[in-house]
């Protein structure tokens, strides 16, 4: 019997090739979406998966601001103080390192100092070398297998010798596999922590030295409640450092798999991305098979009047219920395995572009392991229930008397149904377009609005020793290619630098925290900067014992002064020295706008001017650049030359969003596309339905624009009834999304208006085909064919 | 075999109800060939569908084989219907997407006879009905004649103790028409009852009986000699 269903089923898609390719298309786009999101939200809930996760910690530092990283002095006295943790470890991270192989350079972005201990926490997959001593010795480096096999090609590199930063000489002692991409602290390679030690004797021993980068794990014994060690924390910092350390200072015990999405910590390698949008784009992935199951039961309920004259006729020859609903759960289980093994094979394809198209590192083989072979099967058994069931009661329900009379397309029962799957598939369609639109704007306005300064055509240089700094700037000076050139520790939106403020005479008592920014004369007039009162900065000597600092407007404010003229000639204290405010800036973005902007100081300290900020001539920019790459490198030949466009740096701040926006304009699309699958599928029948009536009324006089209109006129209805749902949805679970960040666009109507207009055209072009093919046949043929 | 006693069944729109059959009463013994005839809308075919169990009467008796089936539900009559009828339409009613061996091999799938059984009785049928050179052709590359033979030797492949025909030459030639004829008469000699619906007096003689019909009442039998 089961033969027989099967043999059935693949000559009805034969005879059907049209109906089966819209359902196998759309189901197939349907299972590759679905796996393709679940692989991607498992990658991301799935950060930092290592044996000992659940016992690792991260040692925070929470003052002001969430610090992922904390002094280099909490490590030892942690050791010391809780002899039960079972490892301490600290690693002091490096975004930006030279090596030198041989004769090769390379400029590398992510790379650690850590100590023996780190093995002890995270189980990488060692290739060579022993994890336990790999690290204790100094000058010792552990390379991973792509970075080895870069520097040393097939040989082996166990023993090799590596320099970096033209002062460290180190050896190769083990190597690894490659990080998964999955994890907080990517790295290329480590350096073992002996090295810089000695560098390090003052940072190691003072509380309030904090450097950036010192990450400190511990990992627990099993079952210690990590309540236990947090309450311990006040009288370990007093016992330590002594006096006030506790007062204003936590230090907050962060679990390891919290990392990834806690969005309160700064300082981050990989900047935290928020769990709702991981479960929001699981959503899409529900939506998007639901409307390939939607297809599914309109295409085949609309079929199912052809199909009528067999279920009458099998009724006839014994044929129960039963036996049919199996026959029809049977097709469609013959559809969904087609549509499967498609879906599998392109998922598999999409996945070795995933990195160039979202920036997401899944490797092709997860599609064999066990837990997303089951969810494979679930989507596949969910699929085939959701889309055969509804069709299979409704086929097998026919009367045999009137099914071989060809009664039933009359009388048959889901055209009320029919329609609200349709109106389901537009409110999701409609939702998606809201959805995209509002995140578009939203990236926009990352981007481009509301920065407060000019980000265009800039680049930003490194200036590695400060004693060539005028020589380069004069270089630049003479190229007739840039436009301006401004000397400062960073461009506005490379924010680093931090220092405490207090000025007890408004009120400021306990130090707040500003954004400190050293600049030269150029920084304010070349980036834009809005003054509000007072002057710019100028070239101070440095003997000068009053710095002038020119403020932005959130940290006058905080002064508790509205108007900038009055801040003008004030004073205060920055890191304990007075200063005095000489002028008022408008606020600018330095940071990402997931944040409230803070207190920014300008000041004048030529020794911290580390980068050169170039604007260049629109025009040939790249050749600008060589240009300037040349000057750059015979200054500096021991360094390799880079550089950065500011419009990427600040889009760099963006990557989480930009990653989601990219699947969800991508899914949004596939989900809209299989919606139109379904809708052509529909209009398609409709019109071979009413071929007749189509024939009469033309004979009566009807032209061709009103029978279109009458095809048309439904599903003007139905979208308008659609737009009426996914409206107030679509603001609501966009204004929660927006209210992620300090800085958000509003949701005006505009965005809704194209989204309702959207919709109408896309069912519009969908139906178009048909229903002019329908209005232009020839009447006498169409009533003949009855 | 067959006893009705006093059947009726209406037809209900909104506004208006037609009675199709009016209190009938009919007897077929075992072994009879019967033809029924009557004008278009006389109830011919609802009576052929009521005694086949693929509708309900809504009045009267209905006896098969001695036992009252009229309100059985579908299960029950579907399994009564597939041990003991064979159907054969006007318009042959074979599924498109089917060979004619996978045509006449359906009844007994439904019935659950083994797959080798199958094989055999299938060619047996297809032997007997001159069509076995056809077994793997589907139903639109045969002409109206063979698809007819396929629909018989599928009404019969299951040995039914009862053949309704509905019309069975309505859509054939005089002598394909002629052909299926011989082939009822053949199967009401080797002892299968026929009950057979028909417009044509021509066919009607080859009946032992014909009981005509009109407004859902039997108005005349004539017994064939």
């Amino acid at each position: 019997m089961f033969k027989n269903y099967v043999i059935i089923a693949f000559r009805n898609i034969r005879r059907n090739l049209g109906y089966a390719f819209l359902n196998i298309f759309g189901l197939t786009l349907g299972i590759a979406s679905c796996l393709i999101i679940f692989l991607i939200v498992r990658n991301e809930l799935t950060y930092d998966n290592f044996s000992k996760a659940d016992r690792t910690y991260r040692v925070t530092l929470n003052a002001i601001d969430f610090n992922s990283d904390v002094s280099m002095a909490i490590a030892p006295a942690m050791r010391t103080d809780f002899p039960e943790l079972e490892q301490v470890s600290q690693i002091w991270y490096r975004h930006n390192g030279l090596v030198k192989v041989n004769n090769k350079r390379f400029n590398e972005k992510e790379y650690a100092f850590a100590d023996e201990h780190f093995n002890g926490i995270f189980n990488y997959d060692w290739i060579a070398g022993d994890p336990k001593t790999a690290l204790s010795e100094p000058n010792a480096i552990v390379l991973t297998e792509s970075i080895a096999k870069k520097y040393f090609g097939d040989k082996d590199a166990m023993g090799q010798l590596i320099k970096l930063d033209n002062n460290i000489d180190a050896k190769v002692t083990g190597i690894i596999k490659d990080v998964p991409a999955n994890s907080s602290l990517p790295f290329l390679f480590l350096v073992s922590f002996e090295t810089i030690k000695k560098d390090m004797k003052n940072a190691m021993s003072n509380f309030w030295w904090i450097g950036g980068g010192f990450y400190t794990y511990i990992l627990l014994p099993p079952n210690y409640p990590v309540q236990k060690l947090q309450s311990r924390i006040p009288a370990f910092l007093k016992k330590n450092w002594n006096k006030d350390a506790g007062k204003d200072v936590r230090l907050p015990i962060q679990p390891l798999k919290d990392i990834h999405f806690d969005q309160r910590y700064i300082n981050n390698v990989v900047t935290p991305t928020s769990k709702d949008t991981y479960y929001a784009l699981f959503g899409v992935a529900l939506l998007i098979i639901i409307t390939a199951c939607i297809n599914f039961i309109n295409l085949a309920t609309a079929q199912a009047i052809k199909r009528a004259k067999e279920v009458g006729v099998r009724k006839v020859l014994g044929a129960v219920r039963s036996q049919l609903i199996k026959q029809f759960m049977g097709e469609t289980t013959v559809l969904v395995l087609t549509a499967l093994i498609l879906g599998v094979v392109i998922a598999a394809l999409f996945l070795s572009k995933a990195e160039t198209w979202l920036s997401i590192k899944i490797g092709g083989g997860q599609l064999t392991e066990p837990v997303v072979i089951i969810w494979i099967g679930c989507i596949t058994i969910l699929v085939i229930f959701a889309a055969g069931l509804y069709p299979a009661f409704v086929q097998s329900a026919f009367q045999p008397v009137d099914s071989l009379k060809n009664k039933t397309g009359k009388t048959v029962r889901g055209f009320s149904l029919r329609k609200s799957l349709v109106v389901a598939q537009f409110t999701i369609s409609q939702i998606l377009i809201v959805g995209t639109i509002v995140v578009a704007n939203q990236m926009d306005f990352f981007q481009n609005q509301d920065l407060g300064f000019n980000k265009d055509a800039v680049v930003s240089l490194p200036i590695p020793n400060s004693a060539k700094t005028e020589v380069l700037k004069q270089d630049l000076v003479n190229n007739p290619r840039v436009k301006q050139i401004s000397l400062s520790s960073g461009a506005p939106s490379y924010n680093s630098n931090y220092t405490s403020f207090s000025a007890p005479q408004f009120g400021v008592i306990k130090d707040d925290v500003t954004e400190v920014k050293d600049i030269d004369e150029n920084y304010i007039d070349m980036f834009g900067l809005k003054m509000l009162a007072g002057q710019k900065i100028t070239k101070t000597n440095i003997k000068d014992t009053i710095q002038h600092i020119v403020v932005n407007e959130t940290l006058i404010h905080k002064l508790g002064i509205t108007d900038p003229e009055k801040a003008v000639g004030q004073h205060i204290k920055m890191n304990g020295q007075p200063a005095t405010i000489i002028g008022v800036v408008g606020d600018f973005q330095s940071e990402s706008k997931h944040k409230k902007r803070r207190a920014c100081a300008l000041e004048y300290r030529a020794q911290n001017f580390f980068m050169a900020s170039v604007r260049i001539q629109s025009r040939g920019m790249s050749s600008t650049i060589d240009h300037i790459s040349k000057s750059w490198s015979a200054l500096f030949p021991d360094d390799l030359f880079q550089y950065e466009f500011l419009d990427d740096h600040i889009a760099s701040m963006y990557t989480q969003e930009q990653k989601v926006y990219t699947a969800f304009k991508f899914f949004s699309c596939i989900a809209i596309l299989i919606g139109c699958l379904g809708l052509y599928g529909l209009i398609a029948f409709a019109a071979s339905q009413r071929t007749k009536e189509v024939g009469i009324r033309k004979v009566l006089g009807a032209p061709i624009m009103s029978i279109v209109g009458l095809f048309s006129k439904e599903f003007v209805v139905l979208i308008i009834i659609a737009f009426l749902i996914a409206a107030p949805a679509g603001y609501f679970i966009m204004y929660k999304w927006l209210n992620n960040y300090a800085y958000h666009i509003d949701i005006g109507a505009g965005i809704f208006f194209i989204a309702i207009a959207a919709s109408f055209i896309i069912a519009a072009l969908t139906i178009a085909y048909q229903t002019i093919k329908a209005a232009m046949v020839n009447p006498v043929k169409s009533l003949r064919s009855e | 075999m067959i006893k009705i006693t006093d059947l009726e069944k209406f037809y209900r729109t909104e506004e208006v109800e037609t009675i199709a059959l009016n209190k009938l009463s009919i007897e077929v013994k075992k072994g009879e060939f019967v033809a029924i005839m009557g004008p278009s809308g006389c109830g011919k075919s609802t009576l052929l569908n009521i005694l086949g169990m693929l509708d309900d009467p809504d009045g009267g008796s209905y006896m098969f084989n001695s036992v009252e089936v009229a309100h059985f539900n579908e299960r029950k009559r579907a399994d009564l219907r597939k041990h003991n009828i064979g159907f054969v339409f006007q318009s042959f009613n074979l599924i498109d997407e089917l060979t004619v061996f996978e045509n006449v091999e359906l009844p007994l799938i439904y019935t659950g006879v083994p797959s080798s059984e199958r094989v055999k009785r299938v060619e047996e049928v297809l032997d007997k009905m001159q069509i076995m050179h056809r077994r793997n052709h589907y139903p639109q590359q045969l002409s109206g004649g063979q698809q007819q033979r396929v629909a018989i030797a599928r009404a019969v492949v299951n040995k039914p103790k009862l053949i309704l025909a509905d019309e069975p030459t309505g859509n054939l030639d005089s002598s394909n028409g002629n052909e299926v004829m011989e082939l009822l008469t053949d199967l009401n000699e080797h002892g299968t009852t026929i009950i057979m619906v028909t417009h044509s007096e021509h066919d009607a003689r080859y009946s032992h009986r014909i009981i005509r019909l009109l407004d859902g009442q039997t108005v005349m039998e004539n017994i064939m000699i």
